[in-house]
């Protein structure tokens, strides 16, 4: 009996240097998470007119219009890469993966924002939005809310939320069928899709 | 090579149960370490793993998760390695798979009542650090890790160990 509260004492002992070494560690990381940020901030509450009861919009197209944003086609997205005045800086895209994500492809000419880590890339992706008439921020697409999350840090940061659009089909819808860049932005490996 | 039969003194049969002991310590410890590494080098993948389980919407207790269990996994990893404090770690490693082994079984549940697929076809990421898996392969899994966690809480004498125990209680 004395043995086993003597190992249940170890174990508190090291849950507690355990827990400290871990918190230290993530602090020191260079990848380590913030504890104090919310890094999924939840759409607001949806009121309907129809009912007086409120609730959490479940649809991306109802979270974006709660969040004042919209949602882009494919067609739409497309056009736009082709209007001259993406060459112009008048539309940006915007991509919201993490570094490999981006490196492997992104629409030719896309920004990146990696939103877990937004300190390394908003001071450059900001002006160029601020300047634009229109913004497309996507992620991979599917399931990934990562496009969403950073439409709504970009609307934060004082982008009109009028002028951003979230495309929802994401790089893996883009790349069946328009170009795309690989490594750097601007490195001029554009990979044609195959027909 | 040494087997244990009945003519087998009860001294070499100790011994060799001894060796068994410290490769399932060195085991258990290196498949925590490598677990641990994969989810702390990619944490943000991992917050979002975590999330998925719908545990707890609280943003603070869900960074908190992300955070420190990659490193605390590392940590106990490398006590058993290094054999500190063997009994107590593999209470901790014992209490950290039973409940986190009922938290996959529920979200597998979840998936194939979504799905309407058999149980053993159910294939996701559950965190773990070793990408997606199939459901029956990880419960195998983690019952034989909590197997040989347990064994170690039991198991007295560890030898290869550089403090087998923080207190002298039991030691003996």
């Amino acid at each position: 009996m004395r043995t086993l509260k003597a190992v249940v004492l170890e174990a508190i002992i090291l849950a507690i240097a355990g827990l400290l070494f871990a918190l230290a560690a993530n602090a020191l990381s260079p990848r380590g998470l913030r504890l104090a940020r919310n890094y999924f901030p939840a759409a607001p509450v949806m009121h309907t007119n129809t009912a007086a009861s409120a609730h959490a919009p479940d649809s991306l197209a109802e979270r974006l219009q709660q969040w004042g944003l919209q949602l882009a086609t494919s067609n739409e997205v497309s056009q736009l890469f082709r209007d001259p005045g993406y060459e112009q800086g008048l539309i940006v895209f915007v991509d919201a993966r993490n570094d490999h994500a981006y490196q492997s492809g992104h629409v030719p000419g896309a920004w990146q924002l990696d939103r877990y880590r937004p300190e390394g890339y908003l001071p450059t992706v900001l002006p160029m939005c601020l300047s634009a008439q229109k913004v497309v921020v996507y992620c991979n697409g599917g399931a990934c809310e990562d496009s969403e999350l950073a439409a709504v840090m970009l609307r934060d940061a004082g982008i009109p939320a009028g002028n951003i659009l979230v495309y929802s089909g994401g790089i893996s819808e883009w790349t069946n069928g328009l170009p795309f860049e690989i490594g750097a932005r601007g490195s001029g490996q554009i990979i044609e899709p195959k027909r | 090579m040494i087997t244990a039969t009945a003519e087998t003194p009860p001294v070499v049969r100790h011994r060799a149960a001894n060796v068994v002991v410290v490769a399932g310590r060195w085991l258990l410890g290196a498949v925590f370490i490598y677990m641990g590494l994969n989810k702390a080098l990619h944490p943000v993948e991992f917050l979002k793993l975590v999330r998925q389980y719908n545990v707890t919407d609280h943003y603070l207790l869900l960074n908190l998760v992300a955070s420190a269990l990659p490193w605390f996994e590392i940590f106990c990893g490398l006590l058993l390695v290094l054999g500190i404090a063997v009994r107590g770690t593999a209470l901790l490693l014992v209490a950290m798979l039973v409940p986190f082994t009922i938290v996959i079984v529920q979200r597998a549940l979840g998936i194939q009542h979504a799905r309407g697929i058999p149980f053993c076809a159910i294939k996701f990421d559950c965190g773990c650090g070793a990408g997606e898996v199939l459901i029956c392969r990880k419960l195998l899994e983690n019952t034989l890790l909590i197997a040989v966690a347990a064994s170690l809480v039991f198991w007295r004498q560890h030898i290869a160990a550089v403090r087998p125990c923080l207190f002298r209680a039991h030691a003996a």
